[in-house]
This record gives C-alpha cells, structure tokens and sequence, in this order.
C-alpha cells in the first residue's frame, strides 16, 4: 500500500463522517427533512437523465404511428408518454428529434451548453463543450465520427445539427437488427446517450 | 422558462470547470459520502438557506485555490472535497448552523481559514 493510498484512504473517511454529521445536524435542528437529500438526489436519479430519451426512442421503434408523430410534433409526441412534470416543459418544448436511416445519419452539437437537453439526454459528456470538436464535427463530421468509431459509408449523407437556446436537437437511432424479440423496455436499454447524440450507434 | 430547482441549478453547473464529474450521461460518484454532499447542497439551497449562485461561487473558488495550490495532474485532486469545501463555507457565511457546532464538525483550523 502507497503512502498516497493511505492517506487517501483516510481522507475518504473523515469527508464521510464529515457529510453524515452535517446532514445528521441538520436534520436534528429541523432545517431540513429526513428524506430531503434523497429527494434532490432521486431528481437525477430516477427523473431527468438518458433514461427518458431511451424511452422515446424505444416508443418509436415498436409504435410507428407514435414516430410519426414524434418527427412532426416532437413535444407533443413526448406528452403523450407519462414523463415527469418539467421535461416536456422547461427543455422539451424545444426538442426536436431528427431520425438516422440506412441513407442519413444525423449528429448533433452545441454552441452554448446550456442549451443540452439534459433531462432526455444526461449530463453532457467532457468532450462536447470543446471548441475543436464542435469546429470539427462541423467541418468534417465524417472525420469525427470515425474516430467516435462510426464508419459510414460514402453515399450515406451526414447532417449536422447545432442545438441553441430555440431548438435542442436529439437523435433517433436506427433499430439495430436481430432486435424483433425484444420487449420495449429491452430496447430502451440498449440506447445510449451517445447514440441519442449521434456519435454512436446502436447494437443489440 | 426553468420553474424546477434542480434542473437550474444543474444546468448552471454545466457551463465549466465547475461541472460535476458524469459518465455516460448521469452523475457520477466514487464514494457514498460525495452523492449525500451532492445532495445536501441541493436540498439546502433548494430549501432558501443559501442562493445557489453563491455555492457555484464558492465552488469556483475552492478549486481555484487548489489549482493554485497543487499541480494540475496532482493525483490526489477529488472534485467532491472541493464541492464539500464549498458547502462548508457557505453554511458557515449562512449563519445556518452555529460556529462552534460546524467548528466541531469540520475542525476548528478549517473553519478559521474558511
């Protein structure tokens, strides 16, 4: 055992017992509640995250009719689905969803990344705020996406789409093959938010 | 329009340095401890004990002043001391709790350089 990992060690338990004595204080003097914390995490947990764009997409792959609705009309699409309050208001009034196919694939990026629709797609990656992959997913998308380890063919058209404060853009993937078993909820489990970003696809 | 706390104050996070560490789009934790202290500053800022914007202050000025302090590669940065760090010193200016009793908690000497 290194001296650093000792010391780190250690330190990991006194921020601990530090946090468990603070929010016991708390709670004893009334300032907050028992399960507040577990409230603010459970937002992030069990509410706003991937999971919410995963469900989407899985809608539309086994619900045609709902797709449709979802290309057109992105927000009232969401509605529909019984998501938390303050997806569909505070960010998804603005999505819009833009769907990859055996001839399009679509790739989203971000000028400001204030504008990520984190509620369907998560917390946004480290890379996707640097200013040389949005330059360059623009400039030369077919690069990038390679490098993300998507390999189009020449003939299949690449779109890119910024998101702004007016229109945050999320992607809908191709279904990937040998998929016709799976229940919705399998489906909604092999969406990543890379994939609901552009810069992957999907595999069963 | 944001009308949801937790959605304004983690969208104001996200701009940064400050952001909180995330994998594969959701938060990410490596002890216990850092999600509770995620979620006390949440839940007290929530609650009207502090303005979060003064927390993303302090946040800022935490890890700045360990940047200062340390080398950029130091492997013993941890984004959550720095975010309880911040948490500290915004209860302290609060007034929330008592000096002493957030003295006893967090050491005296901490206290004093807060």
């Amino acid at each position: 055992m290194t001296g650093r990992f000792k010391y780190s060690e250690g330190r990991e338990a006194d921020s601990e017992a530090k946090v468990k004595a603070l929010e016991d204080l708390l709670i004893t003097k009334g300032v907050i509640g028992t399960t507040s914390v577990d409230q603010a995490l459970s937002y992030f947990e069990t509410e706003m995250g991937p999971f919410n764009g995963a469900k989407i997409v899985a809608r539309a792959w086994v619900d045609p009719g709902f797709k449709q609705r979802l290309l057109s009309d992105t927000a009232a699409a969401i509605a529909e689905l019984d998501f938390p309050p303050g997806m569909a208001g505070a960010e998804g009034e603005h999505l819009k969803i833009v769907e990859n196919t055996p001839a399009v694939h679509n790739l989203i990026v971000c000028t400001l990344c204030s504008c990520y629709p984190w509620p369907t797609l998560g917390l946004p990656p480290y890379w996707y705020k640097d200013p040389t992959f949005r330059a360059r997913a623009v400039r030369e998308p077919r690069a990038v996406l390679a490098e993300f380890g998507v390999k189009l063919e020449e003939s299949i058209e690449i779109r890119v789409w910024d998101s702004s404060a007016q229109i945050r853009w999320f992607v809908l993937p191709e279904r990937p093959a040998g998929t016709e078993a799976l229940s919705e909820v399998e489906l909604a489990a092999l969406v990543t938010p890379e994939a609901m970003m552009g810069v992957a696809q999907v595999s069963a | 329009m944001q009308t949801c706390f937790e959605h304004f104050a983690a969208t104001s996070l996200l701009g940064s340095e400050e952001a909180p560490p995330r994998d594969n789009g959701a938060l990410c934790f490596s002890h216990a401890w850092e999600r509770r202290a995620f979620g006390l500053a949440l839940a007290l800022s929530k609650e009207g004990y502090f303005e979060w914007e003064q927390f993303r202050e302090a946040l800022i000025d935490s890890i700045s002043r360990w940047e200062r302090e340390h080398e950029l590669d130091d492997p013993s940065w941890s984004y959550y001391h720095r975010w309880l760090d911040a948490l500290m010193t915004v209860m302290a200016r609060s007034g929330l709790v008592d000096r002493a009793q957030l003295g006893a908690i967090i050491g005296a000497t901490e206290l004093a350089q807060g």
